[in-house]
């Protein structure tokens, strides 16, 4: 009986443990140049090095903005001027076999360089544009959307 | 039903007609542009940082288009009912004059390390204990403030053994940043299990090498 107690507690505390808390960040930014902001919560938040991204976070940059960054499954992400996509999802819990990535690409140009969850999971990660969904196999893959809706 | 006046050049009380199809033809210009078909989206598969190269699929409801050359576009021009075109070679020199800003934007890609323990214990064997002033170098190298350490287990036994037995390791590793001045901080610790193995194996086989803590400094 104890024995069953102690393995449920264990295997609670594990679930519990593994969740990626909401204010868990997904990703870290490292480049920034000239104009570039991170929207949470419809605020915008001037884009500074090493600041936490979050689930749900928009990318914006100005006309002469860019910015880089290195997600916690080592996908690398970067924009050029003018840009803005928004993170949707981003689950990267292998040992419960939580993995996915999502993220929707509103206008701009765009970089992306796949990492684990990519590996471990490759229809997982999904990039969305006005036009059309892109699947990848680990791999590099530019996008460029123009004349937003 | 409108006084004498010239809409677009037409005389629309005489060519009352002109005027009703002119209006029409403007409000469905309105229309197909509130609908995005003035959108398009450009998708270019390119080598990644080791010059392999992947694969990728663009699709929409009226089509899909599977790419893995290098260098090859598709373009989907008006929504989500027109199909991805069939892919193009593009020249490196026009993929740079569209996407040299993001490209220049990438950061540097992350630093693995990898680290082994004496059997059932804590401790980082001694090849492995000889790293340590790498990974320091690398945190230092990057101003790093996002460093990871997690730990893995092989497939044998039981999960609960293994993801205590994993998270400890990557806890003493952490605290051996820490005693070189790592802030805590800037690290996180996990355990991924068995379930993001370095070697791919069946269930409950031994496999040393997937008994290991990984450190990721970004």
């Amino acid at each position: 009986m104890t024995i069953i107690a102690v393995s449920l507690l264990i295997t609670l505390a594990n679930a519990i443990w593994s969740q990626a808390s909401p204010t868990t960040f997904v990703g870290i930014v490292r480049s920034v140049c000239n104009e570039a902001y991170i929207h949470r919560d419809d605020t915008p938040i001037p884009a500074e090095m090493n600041m936490k991204i979050m689930i749900r976070d928009v990318i914006k940059t100005g006309p002469d903005g860019s910015l880089g960054l290195i997600f916690e499954d080592d996908t690398i992400v970067s924009v050029g001027p003018a840009s803005e996509f928004i993170v949707e999802e981003f689950l990267f819990n292998p040992a419960d076999k939580k993995l996915s990535f999502v993220v929707r690409i509103f206008q701009g140009t765009f970089s992306f360089l796949s990492g684990q969850i990519n590996k471990l999971a490759p229809d997982s990660v999904r990039l969305e544009t006005p036009d059309a969904t892109i699947g990848m196999r680990g791999t590099h893959v530019l996008v460029q959307v123009v004349g937003r809706r | 039903m409108f006084s004498s006046r010239l809409w677009g050049g037409v005389d629309v009380d005489r060519y009352p007609l002109s005027c009703i199809s002119i209006k029409y033809i403007f409000l469905l210009l309105v229309l197909i542009v509130l609908l995005g078909c003035g959108s398009k989206t450009m998708v270019v598969l390119v080598p990644d940082t080791d010059g392999k190269t992947g694969a990728i699929t663009v699709s929409n409801s009226a089509g899909s288009v599977d790419i893995a050359t290098a260098n090859q576009a598709t373009t989907i021009s008006g929504g989500q009912q027109s199909p991805p075109s069939t892919p193009i070679l593009l020249e490196q020199k026009d993929i740079n004059t569209v996407f040299s800003r993001a490209l220049t934007a990438q950061p540097i890609p992350p630093v693995h390390f990898i680290l082994y323990f004496i059997s059932d214990s804590n401790e980082l064997n001694s090849d492995s204990f000889k790293n340590v002033p790498a990974i320091i170098q690398a945190i230092e190298k990057r101003n790093s403030v996002d460093i990871s350490i997690i730990g893995h287990t092989d497939t044998v036994g039981n999960d609960e053994y293994n993801y205590t037995l994993s998270k400890g390791r990557a806890d003493a590793v952490a605290c051996l940043l820490m005693n070189r001045g790592v802030l805590q901080n800037h690290i996180t610790t996990t355990s991924h299990g068995e379930d993001n193995p370095l070697i791919q194996t069946g269930d409950n086989i031994s496999e040393p090498k997937n008994r290991r803590v990984e450190v990721v400094v970004r």
